[in-house]
């Protein structure tokens, strides 16, 4: 015959259950009742069926989730006693909802929850810059999310600096994985946006970026964040609490960067208008040049060499711009150009050239004057 | 040379050639101005072409350290 202490009876029986319940392999499955949080941080509630009911333990920081009575649950843990008042329970490490209805009911409480917090509020949106130049991207390096994302931001875009943080984007660990890219990238910025994407899949792949721990880092992210999660139908807390959400990994891409074919038009564009806006300077300078007197005869000098080396700076850009505009070039028989009068003779032949042709024509004078 | 080239801030070259085209926008009568700022408009339109003709996308993977 053994006698135990009581005390020696608790830690028995509990280890007998350690060694009997593997966590990894055998889950508890049934429905909350009486839910109840005390001190900001136990949780306590009832789980049961038709039949029996047990009592359920549980560190509040583990619950991912919002859980209410009438939920459906499946807890990962270790039945034991509670040695100081011999309360028997099962202490819970994971709580997963089960079936869609607990999967909604839940995502529906933690988004009062964080709405009111102000987690989703338009007003603190930040908007993405047009050229970005660094950014971080959280995926999985496995993903078609990742590889759409990558060909799409290729097709469109060059120079774009991508630090990819690899998440599990799906299952137990993803929640602090992806919080950890988050986090880190937070160190090793600055970016011009951080980019969180994963492709479609069941309400219950998704949960990652339903997460309320998600959620808050991407909230906390002092750079900011373009979210793309699942297809377009699925909203995910994640792309509520982003600055900018795209509807699918393609499209996230193309909110992150321009395409270049229109950035090299409206380069193409600028230049142009720049170039003209300076032919109409050196057209303006031509009639000062004309209006002016005699006795500026030495500014008008220098005036109109500047007006010829502008002239040749921008014929090297379009010299058609400048025919057009109605400037002539004179050639000689020899085809060299005719710039001086000094060069022209009376009964000369020469050579005009304008923008739509050319035709021949003879020196019957000469004036001293200004073009 | 080149290198650098391909290493100019795209967003403040593009801004300053906006800058450019609106100054000239605004019909400034000064020619010498006009002259340099053509110039250096030229100048920022080749550099940002040729980024994005040349330059590629660069990923590089952050591991957990």
């Amino acid at each position: 015959m053994q006698v135990l202490t009581v005390s020696q009876f608790v830690t028995y029986v509990n280890e007998t259950f350690k060694a009997i319940w593997d966590p990894t392999q055998v889950a508890l499955e049934g429905e909350v009742s009486e839910f109840r949080v005390s001190q900001g941080q136990w949780v306590n509630f009832n789980l049961k069926d038709g039949d029996a009911l047990v009592s359920v333990f549980m560190v509040l920081g583990k619950l991912s989730f919002p859980v209410a009575d009438g939920m459906r649950v499946r807890l990962y843990g270790l039945p034991r006693i509670y040695p100081k008042y011999g309360k028997f329970s099962f202490s819970a490490d994971r709580l997963e909802l089960v079936g869609e209805g607990a999967l909604q009911k839940a995502l529906a409480m933690l988004r009062a929850k964080l709405e009111a917090e102000g987690l989703f509020d338009p007003s603190r949106k930040r908007e993405l810059v047009r050229f970005p130049q660094r950014i971080a991207l959280v995926a999985s390096r496995e993903s078609a999310a990742y590889g759409d994302f990558i060909r799409i931001v290729d097709e469109r875009w060059r120079g774009l600096e991508i630090d990819l943080y690899h998440a599990v984007v799906q299952g137990e660990k993803a929640p602090a994985s992806v919080v950890n890219c988050i986090e880190r990238a937070q160190k090793n910025g600055p970016y011009d946006a951080i980019v969180i994407t994963r492709g479609g899949g069941s309400l219950e792949e998704l949960m990652t970026f339903n997460d309320e721990r998600v959620v808050r880092a991407v909230y906390a992210s002092k750079y900011p964040t373009l979210a793309a999660i699942g297809h377009e139908r699925d909203t995910t807390l994640v792309e509520e609490a982003a600055d900018v959400r795209g509807s699918t990994p393609t499209d996230a891409a193309r909110r992150l960067v321009p395409d270049r074919r229109d950035v090299l038009y409206e380069i193409a564009n600028l230049e142009q208008g720049i170039a003209d806006a300076l032919l109409t300077k050196i057209d303006e300078g031509r009639i000062t040049i004309e209006n002016a007197t005699v006795g500026a005869e030495r500014w008008l000098e220098s005036f109109r060499d500047r007006v010829a080396s502008l002239l040749r700076l921008v014929s090297s850009f379009n010299p058609e711009s400048i025919l057009k505009r109605g400037f002539a070039l004179i050639r000689d028989r020899q085809g060299n150009i005719v710039s001086t009068m000094t060069k022209l003779k009376p009964g000369m032949a020469v050579v005009i050239g304008l923008h739509d042709g050319e035709t021949g024509a003879m020196i019957e004078g000469k004036q001293g004057k200004l073009i | 040379m080149a290198k650098k080239k391909l290493e100019i801030d795209f967003a403040k070259a593009f801004a300053e050639l906006e800058d450019i085209a609106s100054w000239f926008e605004q019909g400034e009568p000064d020619l010498d101005e006009g002259m340099k700022r053509y110039e250096r408009a030229s100048e920022l339109a080749k550099s940002l072409k040729e980024k994005l003709d040349e330059a590629e996308n660069r990923i590089k993977e952050i591991k957990n350290s």
